[in-house]
């Protein structure tokens, strides 16, 4: 198992809180491709990655958010704007899904862990 | 999806990436709002076809069932498109009309990368088999090679006589075999033994000499002809490969070919046909295993 997945099953283990963010889907060039995984605690230390650069800073912020309010949520990372930053030179954008696992479980909107 | 459901999918997906069965994981990752699925509804399906959890409990969960013999084949993850009566839909459909996007995602165990012979090939295969994500096992008669300290990349190494160890060597369809010993006879006794298995992949190093008596031999000897001519050989794609950790390189791109590009993956760069050309348009006399002294430690 990779290094993503044996943090997983410790978290789950531990029951300590933890944010699974996946690279779903991507379109052009883009510094990961589909399956990419970054695991991401609440103090936004992390594991895995999803290909670096501003692109997984958004994502690292956008797991913490989901860690706060339990909701899964798909973030459009865009690196098609060379104005946005100058290390966003793939051209390419990946949806990448984020899933907050509270208490060592996926909560969701139909039915949010208490 | 409750706690409880969410908890046994996620300990169905540690199992299957720790030793298999595979499992098919789709997750409603976009929906409208107060659509059926939920954002993060998840469906489990196992390769017998039976599910766990529910998207829409309804359509939907029929059309991600309807495609999962594929994403089995395709191994890695993807994302689709489905109108809320569960037809599928392109990226550019979908962004005109009330969908869902899916991920389907394949959880199992890493296929594994057997390396028969641990010399300088075998070296270089395990550090890049390993970087690939193949479990890594190295077998050689040779203690000092047979080396755990050698090979800290691999989940095993066993030291033992070739035919034996590979004998009672698991084998299925996820393994991919690489012979690259000291010699001709070990590769050929070592060959014996997994060219009748259901081994993903075999490959054998050599020149073409070499190799065309190795395989003469095994069919001489009653081997399955069909089986024989499966043995990848010359081995690796040629890119030219000249030392021992280049030509790790060609094999390891010819087995990521034959990995991803089976059953509808498409290789960076081009279609999964095009890829294959890239093999047969060899330089006659210059195939990289010609280029390597017989004994590669």
């Amino acid at each position: 198992m990779n290094e993503v997945y044996e943090e997983l099953h410790a978290a789950l283990q531990q029951g300590a809180p933890v944010a699974l963010a996946t690279v779903a889907a991507t379109r052009g060039s883009t510094p990961r491709r589909p399956g990419a995984r970054m695991l991401v605690r609440p103090d936004g230390s992390f594991c895995g990655t999803i290909g670096g650069g501003c692109g997984e800073a958004e994502v690292r912020f956008e797991a913490m958010e989901a860690l706060k309010d339990g909701r899964p949520r798909l973030v459009r990372v865009d690196l098609t704007n060379p104005i946005d930053g100058d290390d966003k030179i793939c051209g390419g954008v990946m949806d990448v899904f984020i899933e907050p696992l509270l208490n060592g479980a996926p909560s969701s909107p139909a039915a949010p862990l208490v | 999806m409750t706690g409880d459901l969410a908890a046994r999918i996620a300990g169905e997906v540690l199992a299957a990436r720790r030793e298999g069965p595979p499992v098919l994981v789709a997750t409603v990752i976009a929906a409208p709002d107060g659509a059926a699925a939920p954002v993060g509804a998840k469906l489990l399906v196992r390769p017998d076809g039976s599910v766990q959890g529910a998207l829409d409990g309804g359509l939907l969960d029929a059309a991600v069932r309807s495609e999962a013999a594929d994403a089995f084949r395709r191994h890695g993850v993807d994302s689709l498109f489905f109108a809320l009566d569960g037809a599928r839909l392109t990226r550019q459909q979908a962004e005109t009309q009330s969908s869902y996007q899916v991920m389907l995602e394949v959880h199992e165990s890493p296929a594994t990368l057997l390396i028969v012979g641990g010399g300088h090939i075998g070296k270089a295969l395990a550090i890049i088999g390993n970087l690939c994500g193949f479990s890594v096992a190295v077998v050689d008669d040779r203690p000092e090679y047979a080396d755990p300290e050698r090979f800290p990349e691999a989940d095993q190494v066993l030291c033992g006589d070739f035919v034996e160890t590979l004998r009672s060597f698991p084998i299925d369809a996820s393994t991919y075999v690489v012979c690259v010993t000291r010699g001709h006879r070990q590769d050929e006794v070592s060959l014996r033994q997994v060219v009748s298995s259901t081994a993903a992949y075999v490959g054998m190093i050599g020149s073409k000499r070499r190799v065309a008596a190795v395989l003469q031999h095994l069919i001489e000897d009653g081997a399955d002809p069909e089986a024989v001519a499966r043995v990848h050989t010359p081995i690796g794609l040629d890119i030219g490969a000249e030392t021992p950790e280049e030509i790790a390189v060609a094999i390891m791109a010819e087995i990521i070919l034959g990995r991803r590009a089976q059953g509808g993956g498409r290789p960076a760069g081009g279609s999964a046909l095009a890829m294959r050309d890239v093999k047969r348009p060899r330089r006659p006399g210059v195939s990289p295993s010609e280029r390597v002294p017989p004994a590669d430690d």
